[in-house]
């Protein structure tokens, strides 16, 4: 959920002025988090590991960064700051060797997938952090309901305006990434006939959802500041929105992606997004107004539940469309910025996903259909994640 | 035949079971009020129970009738070790062989530490030997229903669990090779003082192998149904628990074994689904209640003085090892020190084996007796509380926080 290096530190941004800067960063830089499943060998339960494993991986230097996250089964690992597709992809499978492998010394399995397939929420742990038991107090069980599993794509901006219409302007784009991430088909134990049940998570906190339709960065600062004085917020680690612009990494950062079982996939999901981001930076194709945004609910559950299959609707155009031919478009769109920064094979491989249907949610509902089990079902998850299968 | 025989025989007598039912719910009474008043583990309020109406002090439940009951006692244990042996990832000694030398280890220098503190104080070879033997297991049925109970999770659960199956098969083993040296002293025949060792490591690792084919099988014939699954584990534990006791070998080492193979031969990971949830705890319930009811007060002040050193010489040579090798096996020293806690309550299993000694060479029990019960006596009241210490400091159990 919170996310960033000063996750946990428990002191609430000083109220002042700068608190809302926005940080120039390298334009088109990327960096990636993921949040993984901590799963027993026994019978693939969710469990407690995150503070034991942490401190392992901690006493050497390593690559990225692993870091705690709010309950005990969780834990988050971050690329640097990038630039380029396949330097990224490296550093993720840098990084998850490094866990993985203090993972095997404690007899812990590591996973992706946006949500544990038969975990009881009622059973997790808040990690021991000052911040994390606040968020505990104040949401209370939707604090525990909350183990889930996303991606987070961060985009570096050269400044506040650029954020903000990079924001609005990947609305559109929302549900192409909810589908090619969607991996949390099944919770609780039973089919949630959702490719994506993990969004459902989500919206159940009252600051989520989308950011107020500001384009000014000068604006949206009196927008937050006005928050503040409310004490709705604290920092703008309490709006849980779509997308939203992190001014202290000088960044948007796009948090609809369950995380999905793959390095692989979890990279080519950053390379679209940098490449999407050059495309309307650069080009600038619409000209953006609140109207556009009218279909974004629908078209974000369309995505949740039905995945590639679900119904577009065109907020230009406002023809309807299958989520599959919209992405498939898109991609063809972006071949030149592709080739600028040479992501043309990660989005190649996303086009043909789109194409086939080749979610990692069917892939789930697949090997489930085989044994029955979803006990096997996480075991076969974390062979995929290590990259055996 | 009167006219009244539909009515109860005078004097009346209450069937076995009765008295079974009596005890469990004195039990569950006592564990409860323990664990809600005094935050104190559940089991200790069972051994209580079993304490209270056994012979020694009410008398409700006579001898004859713990003796009785030990039919339930043996199932109760059986559920108990296989349990146990199948949470034993023996896949992780190989990916982290630093656990293996501390399992080697720690079992090791007990045996050492206790051999070496009994020779001191006079004690012959052979039984300084035996309770030397005995000293290396720790008591699974004390590890495994504390930490259930406790929902605990983590890595001072998961290492306890795995040491103390580990040690209880060597401890098992070491204890058949006695079993040889038992037959010399009572001149027995030749052929029992090396056949009978075997026979019984041999017999009992067939016999948990074949039930742990078995269950696969039937896991596999069942689907991935959880009840139906944790059902068909129960019927193969019964049974192999029958056959065990039948066929005079170890039920210890048979189901200890048949929880460790099933794991580790269960390639289709059928017995992933497995889980007992509250079925056993009315074993584990069984278990200690029955075992505090045949527990021995009646010893003498040296006797408790010599079990409280045999205990301490024990507890260093655990937990040496465990603190050598906790860095190298990717353990902080602060969890290595609540393992080692963990790693104290000693197993009521060692009276069995006392009895099951004497019966072999009768010179043995009078001997070994004393101090041995009386280090067990100590170990099944405190063991308990050292192991809910060592999850709740650790933060592996539930309500650690």
């Amino acid at each position: 959920m919170a996310s960033g290096p000063d996750v946990g530190t428990g002191t609430p941004i000083q109220a002042s002025a700068d608190a809302l800067a926005f940080k120039q960063s390298a334009p088109l830089s990327i960096g990636v988090e993921l949040e993984l499943q901590l799963v027993e060998t026994r019978a693939c339960d969710l469990t407690r590991a995150a503070s034991d494993l942490i401190a392992l991986v901690e006493r050497r230097p390593h690559p990225g960064e692993i870091k705690p996250e709010i309950t005990e089964s969780m834990i988050e690992v971050a690329s640097g700051i990038q630039h380029r597709y396949e330097a990224l992809a490296a550093e993720l499978l840098a990084v998850r060797d490094v866990l993985g492998a203090a993972a095997e010394k404690l007899n812990v399995l590591v996973c992706g997938g946006g949500a544990h397939p038969f975990q009881h929420w009622a059973e997790r742990r808040i990690y021991d952090r000052p911040r994390f038991r606040r968020l505990s107090e104040l949401y209370g069980y939707l604090a525990k309901q909350f183990t889930v599993f996303g991606q987070h794509i961060h985009i570096g901006c050269p400044h506040g305006d650029d954020a903000l219409y990079l924001v609005h302007a990947l609305g559109r784009y929302v549900p192409h990434f909810v589908a090619l991430a969607a991996s949390s088909p099944y919770s609780q134990g039973a089919d949630t006939q959702f490719e994506s049940a993990r969004l459902n998570v989500i919206s159940a906190f009252p600051l989520s959802g989308r950011a107020p339709f500001l384009l000014r960065w000068g604006d949206f600062t009196e927008y937050f500041a006005k928050m503040r004085r409310l004490g709705v917020v604290e920092s703008m680690k309490d709006f849980y929105w779509d997308i939203r612009p992190k001014p202290e990494y000088g960044t948007v950062e796009i948090r609809v992606c369950d995380t999905p079982l793959t390095i692989e996939r979890a990279a080519a999901l950053a390379a679209y997004a940098q490449t999407l981001a050059r495309y309307l930076l650069i080009e600038r194709p619409v000209q953006l107004s609140e109207d556009l945004l009218l279909p974004y609910s629908y078209n974000r559950f369309q995505s949740c539940r039905f995945g590639f299959d679900g119904d577009f609707i065109d907020p230009v155009t406002q023809q309807h469309a299958s989520l599959r031919d919209e992405i498939a478009a898109s991609i063809e769109r972006l071949e030149p910025h592709a080739r600028e920064l040479d992501t043309e094979g990660a989005l190649a491989a996303l086009a043909a996903a789109a194409r086939d249907g080749a979610s990692d949610a069917r892939w789930m509902r697949h090997r489930y259909a085989l044994t029955g089990s979803l006990h096997d079902l996480v075991w076969q998850q974390c062979r995929r994640w290590r990259g055996d299968t | 035949m009167t006219d009244y025989f539909f009515l109860p025989s005078w004097p009346f007598v209450m069937p076995r079971l009765f008295w079974l039912g009596v005890l469990l719910l004195a039990a569950t009474l006592l564990g409860e009020l323990l664990d809600r008043r005094l935050r104190l583990p559940r089991i200790l309020g069972y051994v209580i129970a079993g304490v209270v109406l056994g012979p020694q002090v009410t008398g409700v439940l006579p001898r004859s009738q713990v003796v009785g009951l030990a039919p339930f006692l043996a199932v109760a244990m059986g559920i108990v070790l296989f349990e146990l042996g199948s949470r034993v990832d023996l896949r992780w000694l190989r990916r982290n062989p630093w656990l293996l030398a501390t399992s080697l280890l720690e079992s090791a220098l007990a045996f050492g530490a206790v051999y070496a503190i009994l020779s001191v104080v006079g004690t012959t070879p052979l039984i300084a030997t035996a309770a030397a033997a005995i000293a290396v297991a720790t008591s699974p049925a004390v590890v495994l229903a504390v930490s259930k109970q406790l929902g605990a999770q983590g890595q001072v659960t998961e290492r306890l669990q795995l040491l103390t199956a580990l040690n209880s098969v060597y401890s098992f083993v070491a204890f058949a090779m006695l079993f040889g040296w038992l037959h010399m002293e009572a001149r027995g025949a030749w052929g029992a003082v090396a056949m009978h060792p075997l026979y019984l490591v041999l017999g009992s690792v067939a016999l948990a192998a074949a039930a742990a084919v078995l269950l696969l099988a039937l896991l596999a014939l069942a689907g991935p149904r959880g009840d139906v699954q944790t059902i068909s584990s129960l019927g193969v534990v019964v049974v192999a628990v029958a056959v065990a006791t039948a066929l005079k070998l170890s039920v210890v080492m048979a189901l200890l074994g048949m929880g460790i193979l099933t794991r580790a031969l269960d390639q289709h990971r059928r017995f992933l689904a497995v889980s007992f949830g509250y079925v056993d705890e009315l074993f584990i319930m069984v278990l200690f209640a029955l075992t505090g009811a045949a527990l021995d007060l009646d010893l003498g002040a040296t006797a408790l003085a010599a079990g409280l050193g045999l205990a301490a010489a024990r507890a260093l040579g655990k937990a040496i090892p465990v603190f050598a090798f906790a860095k190298a096996s990717g353990l902080s020293y602060r969890k290595a020190s609540l393992v080692s806690v963990g790693l104290l309550p000693m197993s009521g299993l060692a009276v069995a084996m006392a009895h099951e000694a004497a019966s072999i060479w009768p010179g043995f029990e009078p001997q070994f007796g004393a101090v041995v019960l009386a280090a067990v006596l100590i170990l099944e009241l405190l063991g308990p509380l050292a192991v809910q210490f060592a999850l709740r400091r650790s933060g592996d159990a539930a309500d650690a926080r």
